[in-house]
Formats: structure tokens, C-alpha cells, sequence
């Protein structure tokens, strides 16, 4: 059973990642007051066509969200530069023990199993 | 809101009840860093006025009346801004410990207090972007806002 039609768009039901806009800039990271955001990532070198010097650029690894320590006051959403981050209605993320409300890049954006 | 003498707390309390404002919806306690701001807020029932009530109290001698016998609700609000905060209300009718079992610990709700989870968790923000040795450089150690530097554990 869904009620998702009734919620509104923006109610602090769950972040969603879109990963290939988080720039592994760490803002959310250093921000969230609950210290429930955490992030790796390595920096690449890469070179644009006609550029005099190669960009050093991060790469993102690894991002989680701690949904048992998360107090959905949404700080990581505002500070993101770049709307990698934002409110989503969903609400079915009980986990049956701890370790479930970490959730990961594949359960954030969506890409994997939604549990 | 209304700024008082600590020393005047009780006498000016008394007067607002007089005035009308009969109702304690709470009393609290925040500290300003510098001292400690004891709160009341206070309601006239009949007109719906309400105002809040301000005296500073020196962190380091925490003493101010206690409301009780003026407003009986003032009770458990006087416990837990005692053990909280650290002040003694003279005159509660009933001293004890609301919220806290340790009788030892320091007043959780004092900025100088620790918290023992952001002292034992190491903080997610000292990574550094691009991992720690991007560019053949490590970045300016970050601290987190708002936690004392003594307080924050070393990352792994
Ligand atoms: S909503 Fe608040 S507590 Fe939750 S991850 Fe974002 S900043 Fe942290
Ligand atoms: S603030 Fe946005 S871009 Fe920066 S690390 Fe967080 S999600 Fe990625």
C-alpha cells in the first residue's frame, strides 16, 4: 500500500543523492549538526582538449547517510551547492536492525535495492 | 520580553501576577556563553498577553529565587533548569533531581560541559575532498562548528 500521493513533494520524508552532481565537496558533510553524513572520494587529474593544465578533480567513492542518527533538519539539503541533494517523500526505509538505516550511494539515489 | 535583576526575579514575578499574568507556560535557562539568561514565560489568561521575562545570572554563581510558592508549575521546571544548567533556586520546596540520576555530573545543558558522543566520535568532516592526499597535499585541518577544539577525537 502506497500513500505517497497524499504526501507532498517536499515533506523530510528521505535525501535523495544524484550522485553525478555531488562534487565530493564535503559542505554537507561538515555541516549536518548530527555528524550522520559521510563521505570518500580520490581526485583525479584530468586534461580538457585545448586546457594548459590538467584539473585536479574528486572523485566520489563512498556516501552515506545515517538514518538512525538523522533528524531530518534538512541543513544538508540547503548548503549543497549543487542540488545534489533534496527532500523526497518516501517513507518505507524501516530496517530490521541497525546497520539497515545507514543507507549508501546505491539506496540514496536510487539505483539499487530500495531496502 | 522583559529584561530583570536577577535579585529582583521573585519581586518582579510576583508584580506581573498581579498585573494579571497568573500562568507559567515554562522556565528555562540558556547559556549565553558569557552568563546565563534565566527565562519565564508568563500568561495573562484573561487577555492572552504573554511576555517573556529575562534576568542574567553569572555562570560561576548560579543563585536566584525560586518561583514556587508564586507559581506552583514553576516546580519541575526549577528541577531540570537546576540540574541542566547549574543554578540553585532558593526556597524549592523540593531540591531534588529531576531528569539526571548521576548527582555528580556536571550540568549537561553548559556550553563548557563536554558531550561525551563529540568528544568519542571521530567527525566525519576531517576527510579531506579528494581524500587525503589529493594533489600530493593535505588541506587545512577543518573542525567542526560550534565544538571546542579539546573536545574533538582524532580520526582513525
Ligand atoms: S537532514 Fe540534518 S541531520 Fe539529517 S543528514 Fe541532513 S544535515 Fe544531517
Ligand atoms: S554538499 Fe552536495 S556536492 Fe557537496 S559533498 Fe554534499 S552532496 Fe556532494
Amino acid at each position: 500500500m502506497s500513500h505517497n500521493d497524499e504526501i507532498p513533494a517536499a515533506a523530510h520524508g528521505y535525501i535523495a543523492l544524484t550522485p553525478a552532481a555531488c562534487t565530493s565537496c564535503m559542505l554537507c558533510v561538515r555541516e549536518c549538526p548530527s555528524w550522520c553524513i559521510t563521505l570518500e572520494s580520490h581526485a583525479v587529474q584530468t586534461s580538457e582538449p585545448g586546457a594548459r593544465r590538467p584539473t585536479t578533480v574528486s572523485v566520489l567513492d563512498a556516501f552515506t547517510i545515517d538514518f538512525g542518527l538523522c533528524m531530518f533538519c534538512g541543513i544538508c539539503v540547503e548548503v549543497c551547492p549543487f542540488d545534489a541533494l533534496e527532500w523526497t517523500p518516501r517513507f518505507d526505509y524501516a530496517a530490521s536492525d541497525r546497520s539497515g538505516l545507514v543507507q549508501a550511494i546505491d539506496q540514496l539515489s536510487g539505483s539499487g535495492d530500495q531496502r | 520580553m522583559r529584561t530583570v535583576e536577577s535579585s529582583r526575579w521573585w519581586e518582579e514575578l510576583s508584580a506581573l501576577a498581579v498585573d494579571g499574568f497568573t500562568y507559567l507556560d515554562y522556565l528555562t535557562a540558556i547559556d549565553r556563553g558569557t552568563h546565563l539568561d534565566l527565562v519565564a514565560h508568563v500568561v495573562n489568561p484573561d487577555t492572552v498577553e504573554h511576555l517573556l521575562v529575562v534576568a542574567a545570572l553569572p555562570g560561576d554563581s548560579a543563585v536566584v529565587d525560586s518561583l514556587v510558592p508564586l507559581h506552583a508549575g514553576a516546580n519541575w521546571h526549577e528541577r531540570e533548569a537546576a540540574e541542566m544548567f547549574g543554578i540553585t533556586f532558593t526556597g524549592h520546596p523540593d531540591p531534588r533531581r529531576l531528569l539526571l540520576r548521576d548527582e555528580s555530573a556536571a550540568p549537561p545543558l553548559r556550553k563548557s560541559t563536554p558531550l561525551p558522543a563529540r568528544v568519542d566520535t571521530p567527525w566525519p568532516g576531517a576527510a579531506t575532498a579528494g581524500g587525503d592526499d589529493a594533489a600530493g597535499r593535505r588541506a587545512r585541518r577543518q573542525l567542526p562548528p560550534g565544538v571546542p577544539a579539546q573536545w574533538v577525537a582524532e580520526g582513525p
